[in-house]
């Protein structure tokens, strides 16, 4: 199987500091810290991979067989959704959020806005079942994927055996989220030293790490920790983002940081994808602020930037884009499975 | 002193024993419980179960206060649709001499934040919430014309398990006479202390979660033949 991620790399620990987590394929980049995802429970297989690609472009996981996971992450927008703020699914309906780009999830410690899955493992579970998006249940998807001569086969495959249960599906579409992996971006070329960057990009860069960084902390550009950035309350949505999870008050209106990585393929922006553009962003960080009790200490004072210093700034944001991601082979739609 | 010997000897006579059979029952003011049928409640209001769904795991074995056994990879899945999934046998390791039971009724902390499990954790088997991380320990549905709810229907989802509202419940048993473990739960006892007009459905963590989760817990019984 030619699957270009799924070099076996030599363990030059000292020499390239790649580091090698399971025989196969899952590759931590240079400079990245430890992965959150203990691949140690669920080993990662080329066809396991393979079996949670074809899931995850199926429409087979929804009610009426209308919507795929891809249908709202898509991997030309880095597995976000543009054209919408807010996510469409089943019969049009619309959601209450944008949906984020899926990129690095194996260092993410939660998942979704604002932290309510705690495992990578179990947060399908919430698309397929909510009734404004797949509007499925994991038995009758069992049943469906049981009648299927494709998925007896890639079940087959990837566990040596052809019962499909929900443990499994899951898994197998963990590990191809697993490999969204993206490091290949001018951003990981600099800072690997292969390239310079130009005038602009380093005073954007600068203006960056004193602006920003605390909180879309390089390399990963978030500490996947939650925030709340200043966005007003939308009262036709009344998200209060944490503090529906956990109940308190002071995490009333903090979401989870989102990575800057591919940011220029992922708008509109934030949780309910109220802004088009990265300028609208900014100028949300300089003079959109609201001043609420659990503002985060970063943005109390007022961010002053110039409008040349914002296109530098954008500049640099530019650099985290990954083309090598965007175009990879191994994430696009397996159309060869599907040709019938 | 020679009461003593005479426990141990019989305690140890049955530490033989390799198999030990657990059961649950349930039933309904004494009656076996058969769900979807509607039963009188004190006289006037009606009350039917259709559901009625739970999890016991880490199910251990205690002599003189030490654990002395515990199942490997405990958890049950009881479903009392499922007559088969009431009774199992426990394989305890021979000669191990044990005066009481003792399981969680629910499922514990780190299991929950573990990922996507199989067998009778498997997701499929609707015992896990899916808009927020967690599974649903109890699961206690039906309908009872006091519900003002629609169609007069109750769901109970008792779970979470992350402070404060980690609801799971240790339940123990000093056994009379060991191989067989036979618990009962008497339906009409935890249904007769719940204000439908007033509360007709829990579907997330919460502190109703847990008051009601402790209450469950106390009302099983071990079956004394
Ligand atoms: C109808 C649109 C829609 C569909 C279909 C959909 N998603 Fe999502 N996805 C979203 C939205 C919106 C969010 C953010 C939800 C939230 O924060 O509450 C999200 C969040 C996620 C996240 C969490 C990312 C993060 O950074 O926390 C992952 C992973 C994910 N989806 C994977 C999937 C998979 C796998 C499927 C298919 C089984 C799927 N999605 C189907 C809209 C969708
Ligand atoms: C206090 C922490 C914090 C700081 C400092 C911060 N951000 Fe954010 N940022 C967040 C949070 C939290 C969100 C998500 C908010 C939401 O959607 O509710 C976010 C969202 C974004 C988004 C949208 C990403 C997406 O996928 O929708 C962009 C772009 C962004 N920030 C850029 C920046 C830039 C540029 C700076 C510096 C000028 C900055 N941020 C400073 C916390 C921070």
């Amino acid at each position: 199987m030619k699957k270009s991620f799924i070099l076996l790399f030599i363990y030059v620990y000292l020499f390239s500091s790649f580091r090698i987590l399971n025989e196969k394929s899952f590759i931590v980049p240079t400079g990245f810290p430890e992965p959150a995802y203990d691949f140690s429970k669920n080993i990662l297989t080329t066809e396991k991979i393979e079996l949670g690609r074809a899931l995850f472009y199926d429409p087979i996981l929804s009610r009426d067989n209308s919507i795929s996971c891809s249908s709202c992450h898509s991997v030309y927008n880095s597995f976000a959704h543009t054209d919408h703020d807010l996510s469409h699914g089943i019969d049009d309906l619309i959601g209450t959020r944008n949906a984020p780009a899926l990129i690095n999830l194996a260092w993410h410690k939660s998942f979704m806005w604002d932290g309510a899955v705690n495992h990578l493992e179990v947060q399908a579970l919430a698309p397929i079942t909510h009734p404004k998006e797949m509007d499925e249940s994991m038995n009758h998807i069992v049943f469906k994927l049981s009648q299927s001569d494709l998925y007896t086969k890639l079940f087959m495959n990837a566990y040596n055996d052809t019962s499909i249960t929900g443990e499994k599906i899951l898994k197998a579409l963990t590990q191809f989220q697993l490999i969204f992996v993206s490091s290949s971006s001018r951003y990981d070329s600099m800072t690997q030293k292969q390239i310079k960057f130009t005038y602009q990009e380093e005073n954007g860069y600068n203006l960056f790490k004193k602006n920003c960084n605390t909180c879309h902390a390089e390399p990963l550009f978030s500490t996947y920790t939650f925030a709340n950035n200043g966005l007003g309350l939308d009262t036709t949505l009344n998200d209060f983002g944490r503090m529906q999870i956990t109940k308190e008050r002071s995490d009333s209106l903090k979401f989870k940081i989102p990575t800057l990585r591919n940011i220029e393929y992922s708008p509109p922006y934030m949780h309910d994808g109220r802004f088009k553009s990265l300028f609208a962003v900014l100028n949300h960080y300089t003079s959109g602020i609201h001043q609420t009790t659990n503002l985060a200490p970063e943005l109390k004072s007022p961010i002053i930037l110039s409008e040349n210093e914002k296109v530098d700034l954008i500049a640099f944001l530019l650099t985290l884009s990954d083309k090598k991601f965007i175009f990879n082979p191994d994430f696009s739609y397996p159309r060869e499975l599907f040709a019938k | 002193m020679v009461f003593c010997v005479f426990l141990l000897s019989l305690y140890s006579s049955h530490g033989q024993n390799d198999t030990v059979h657990f059961e649950i029952n349930f039933t309904f003011n004494k009656e076996d419980l058969q769900l979807n049928k509607y039963y009188l409640l004190n006289g006037t209001d009606s009350v039917e179960i259709n559901t009625l769904k739970f999890y016991i795991s880490a199910i251990s074995l205690l002599h003189n206060g030490e654990t002395v056994w515990k199942e490997a990879n405990s958890f049950h899945l009881i479903d009392a649709e499922l007559n088969k999934s009431t009774k199992f046998d426990l394989a305890v390791k021979e000669g191990v001499i044990y005066d009481k039971f003792r399981f969680n009724l629910g499922i514990d902390s780190l299991t929950n934040v573990s990922g996507a499990m199989g067998n009778d954790l498997d997701p499929s088997k609707n015992m896990y919430w899916t808009w927020q991380s967690g599974y649903i320990n109890f699961k206690l549905e039906g309908r009872s014309n006091v519900c003002l709810a629609r169609k007069n229907e109750f769901k109970f989802h008792l779970g979470g398990y992350q402070f404060p509202y980690n609801c799971i419940q240790q339940v123990e048993f000093t056994l009379p006479q060991p191989d067989l473990i036979h618990l009962q739960i008497d339906l009409a006892e935890i249904i007769s202390e719940l204000r439908f007009g007033e509360l007709d459905h829990i579907m997330s963590p919460s502190f109703s979660a847990m008051e009601l989760s402790s209450s469950i817990a106390k009302k099983i019984r071990l079956r004394i033949p």
